[in-house]
């Protein structure tokens, strides 16, 4: 797996990638970038890209049999048929092809999940339904096609962007402001991964080798506001340089945060955290069977399989289920019997979001649920969560190393922070501190890589 | 054109910050790479240049170093110019290509190398010497030694490095120091060389370790770098002599040779220790890294011990380290008077120098210990295993490793003054391997699980009627 964040994606492949695309003439960019995206899904999974490649040309070929201008109706109702039967037969193969290798990940071994398959195979859904819905206005070509699928920005986690969001057909001018804008966003999302999250990861990794049983409340706490943090940075960072790697290249942004920590209520939580995974399933699984424009029980139905769905999405440990049942299940609640009163008061919307959502994490985070049920034992110790070995004082030790990632971590979590950078991104002095802020990632990616044990320091 | 370029700077500021600080960076990198940084590995076609200004950061080596080096490399570079021109690239080159290289060619080069320390003749000077100058050179010195040898240098090369550290160029030093792929050993090396080291020792020292290996090896096939030296040495009263020296494997490979045989952990065992209470403990000093971390934090041993320990200490760093604003070992002897010192360090620098180094190291600080506070008993704690799982995963952190490191550092018991135990006895498995129901992360043992440490200390004490 090639990372953003890694010095060999920042300073050999990206320079390289960047250099021939944009001295080949913008009307050969798209092939050139396709076949970039290629290289850097085989560079990290040589084997694998087999899958991708397999995948995008069946979706190209049943997309061809499903497409239509979007001002053209379909008047037989055998033509209805016929592309109703493809797009039944795309899906019903990119579910196949995802369900497959996450049987093989969970009953063989992880590692025949084939890197960004759930990513990708989303995408591939979303075409097809984009194009059964006539969304897609101009018939994509397979070069357009293939390139959506395999972007590499997007190709291992994401956004998921939908087809018409790429804009693919066009030309791809060089746009200097439009490259700045990216660099800047890619930058700082690369302080968020490196300077942020990697090293709240550290403190989560203290918290398993002490072992949850001999964590004092607070630090559990502690472990629990950081795990969030770290979760947020990770994936907030990861994004942010998928998107602006997008702009730099001549694509639009794609938003997939939008201050999540600041909501009122777990259903607005989950409506701006990974925003483009929420987007596909509530058009692509939500909406279709029926929304909330129904009665109670069908709206409680249908959120329960949305989430369910959306855990399983997630991972393959039974952790993610319950995680993505508890959420549905607060979010059922909130539908139905306090979400208004959230809205009315929001301070208390704020505290809800920001004492629960860290609780939820920490079962997403826990794969085995006895250590899940000594986790919650410690931050509850009130019902019978006693401890063993237990040091009073950990949190006092642990305040004083991270502090200054929680401060900066908080900070950015801020609303106000987000209009800041959005008014101020091209002052001089942003500027020098976003440098500052690159040379620092490359130095804590300097000084750990290649070391295993960045983590473990004994 | 001129707009374009004028245009171009408008608008991409940002761009043209990153660019130019990119290629500044990498320049520093590179101007540096012959002298302050010659130590460190580089890969150029999977990292910028400017890492290593980075790296060096990390060792307390800054950019302007170069200025206060590049006299004596000139200087270097000029004894030896035409055929030696490449020194410092090729022995950097070697860096980035390990080991096998090195032990592929050495054999025929050898006796070159041999040669060269015979006509260059600078090694007697630092014969027998010992210490910290010479782990600078020993952790990692001899290997690259031998690397270069590989790429053909001539006998001048040798006496002129060897004359280079003698007029007190730690630059050269590093270079020498530079390892065989383990960069940690590196900076390790690299940092004891450059704080410590009396230069006009490790000079004439270098030379003739580097030498004498590939000299015995060409004759004998299989032979120590140090194993001489070591065998030669005045082992104080009690020590015991390794049992056999380090293969050219082991040694080429920095990794622990078990050089020692479990004689000393033999001898320290015929100790009868008995059972005490932890008012024991009351004028006790733990030293350690984080795995004395956990010991401190999750039993209640720190009620009664004082704990001077940090994460990612080495036994290079223990007398140097101010644990957190502690202070350092030196002020925290002379401001108690401590009746029993417990010491475990090991598993940071265990893929760094070779067992021989480690024991230098392990030596001078338990001799440190001992000159301050005399009457202490110090107890040698054996380095905590690693579970099978990590123990059949990790080529460094593994078990063999560790117990050849325990093995060395077991013969300095005397059972007097210096005492060995090991806590491997009530964490392992069957097999030997920390029990990997005590650990999450295969090294450490999880909160609960240091109370198993704390009652075999208990069960470990020195009973008064045998002081």
């Amino acid at each position: 797996m090639v990372s953003f964040s890694g010095l060999e994606f920042l300073f050999r492949l990206l320079p390289v990638f960047l250099i021939i695309y944009f001295i080949t003439p913008a009307k050969h960019r798209e092939s050139i970038l396709l076949l970039e995206s290629l290289i850097f899904y085989a560079l990290g999974e040589p084997l694998f890209v087999l899958v991708l490649v397999v995948a995008t040309a069946l979706n190209y070929y049943l997309g061809e049999k499903l497409w239509k201008p979007g001002n053209v109706p379909c008047i037989y109702g055998r033509q209805v048929r016929r592309r109703k039967t493809f797009l039944l037969l795309a899906v019903g193969a990119d579910v196949g092809i995802l369900g497959v290798f996450k049987c093989l990940a969970v009953f063989v071994d992880n590692a025949l999940l084939p890197m960004g398959l759930s990513f990708y195979i989303f995408k591939m859904i979303s075409y097809q339904m984009d194009l059964y819905r006539q969304k897609v206005p101009e018939k994509p070509g397979w070069k357009q096609a293939a390139l959506y699928f395999t972007l590499f920005p997007q190709v291992e986690s994401g956004p998921i962007m939908g087809y018409a969001q790429g804009g693919f057909g066009s030309g791809k001018g060089c746009s200097l402001e439009g490259f700045e804008d990216g660099l800047k966003c890619f930058v700082a999302g690369l302080g968020m991964k490196v300077l942020l999250a990697d090293k709240l990861a550290i403190l989560w990794n203290d918290l398993q080798m002490i072992g949850f049983q001999s964590i004092s409340t607070p630090l559990a706490w502690l472990g629990a506001a950081g795990y969030s943090l770290q979760l947020y940075f990770d994936f907030w960072g990861y994004s942010l340089m998928a998107s602006g790697l997008m702009v730099m290249l001549g694509y639009p942004f794609i938003m997939n945060f939008n201050d999540p920590y600041a909501s009122k209520s777990i259903s607005e939580f989950y409506r701006r955290w990974h925003v483009t995974l929420g987007r596909w399933f509530r058009e692509y699984v939500y909406i279709p069977l029926g929304g909330s424009r129904c009665d109670k029980k069908r709206l409680v139905l249908n959120l329960a399989l949305v989430w369910l769905l959306t855990g399983i999405w997630h991972g393959n440990g039974f952790n993610y289920l319950v995680w993505g049942s508890v959420i549905g299940l607060v979010i059922i609640l909130e539908k139905l019997v306090y979400g208004k009163l959230l809205q009315k008061i929001p301070l208390l919307g704020n505290v809800y979001v920001l004492v629960l959502i860290p609780l939820t994490w920490v079962i997403f985070a826990v794969t085995d649920l006895q250590q899940l049920v000594i986790y919650f034992g410690r931050l509850f110790p009130w019902f019978g969560g006693e401890g063993i070995a237990v040091n009073q004082r950990d949190i006092i030790k642990y305040l004083r190393d991270y502090s200054i990632y929680f401060i900066a971590g908080i900070s950015l979590c801020i609303p106000a922070m987000t209009r800041f950078w959005k008014r101020h991104k091209d002052h001089p002095l942003v500027m020098l501190l976003l440098v500052l802020v690159f040379w620092m990632a490359v130095y804590s990616q300097s000084v750990s890589a290649g070391n295993p044990f960045m983590y473990l320091k004994f | 054109m001129r707009a374009k370029v004028k245009r171009f700077i408008q608008k991409s500021p940002f761009l043209l910050l990153l660019v130019s600080t990119g290629i500044l960076f990498s320049l520093i990198g590179l101007c540096g790479r012959k002298n302050i940084y010659s130590g460190q590995e580089y890969a150029p076609l999977k990292e910028p240049a400017s890492v290593m200004m980075f790296k060096g950061f990390k060792d307390d080596i800054y950019p302007w170093q170069m200025f206060e080096e590049e006299s004596a490399a000139v200087m270097a570079s000029k004894e030896d110019a035409g055929q030696q021109n490449d020194t410092a690239e090729s022995g950097a080159v070697a860096d980035g290509q390990g080991d096998e290289k090195a032990t592929e060619e050495l054999p025929d080069k050898a006796q070159e190398t041999d040669k060269a320390a015979e006509s260059g003749e600078p090694g007697d000077e630092g014969k027998n010497s010992q210490g910290p100058a010479q782990e600078a050179d020993d952790g990692a010195g001899s290997p690259e030694s031998e690397v270069k040898d590989g790429h053909g240098p001539d006998p001048a090369e040798e006496a002129k490095e060897a004359d280079t550290g003698r007029n007190g160029t730690s630059a050269q030093e590093k270079e020498e120091g530079s390892g065989n792929g383990k960069d940690q050993g590196n900076k390790e090396d690299q940092e004891s060389g450059a704080s410590q080291g009396t230069v006009s020792d490790s000079g004439g020292r270098e030379d003739e370790e580097d030498t004498k290996p590939a000299e015995e090896d060409a004759e004998e096939g299989s032979k120590p770098p140090e194993g001489k030296d070591l065998q030669e040495r005045e082992l104080p009263n009690g020590r015991i002599k390794p049992l056999r020296e380090s293969t050219r494997e082991e040694y080429l490979n920095h990794i622990s040779a078990d050089i020692y045989g479990d004689a000393g952990v033999k001898r320290a065992a015929e100790y009868g220790f008995s059972q005490v209470d932890e008012s024991y403990f009351d004028d006790a000093l733990f030293i350690g890294d984080s795995r004395t971390v956990g010991l401190r934090d999750y039993t209640d041993l720190s009620e009664h011990a004082d704990f001077y320990c940090e994460t990612s200490l080495t036994i290079q760093k223990i007398l140097k380290e101010d644990f957190h604003g502690l202070g350092t070992i030196e002020k925290a002897l002379e401001n108690k008077d401590y009746g029993k010192i417990y010491i475990m360090s090991g598993i940071n620098e265990l893929g760094v120098g070779t067992t021989e180094d480690f024991m230098d190291h392990y030596t001078e600080v338990v001799d440190f210990l001992h000159e301050k506070e005399p009457e202490a008993k110090i107890f040698i704690q054996g380095i905590m295993r690693v579970t099978g799982k990590k123990h059949h995963s990790d080529p460094i952190f593994n078990n063999d490793n560790i117990n050849a490191r325990n093995n060395a550092i077991a013969t300095l018991a005397d059972n007097e003054c210096f005492f060995y135990i090991d806590v491997n006895e009530v964490v392992c498995d069957e097999e030997g391997n920390l029990n990997s129901e005590y650990t999450y992360d295969q090294l450490h043992l999880l909160g609960k699980y240091n109370d198993l440490w704390k009652q075999f200390l208990l069960s470990h004490g020195v009973a008064m009627e045998q002081e």
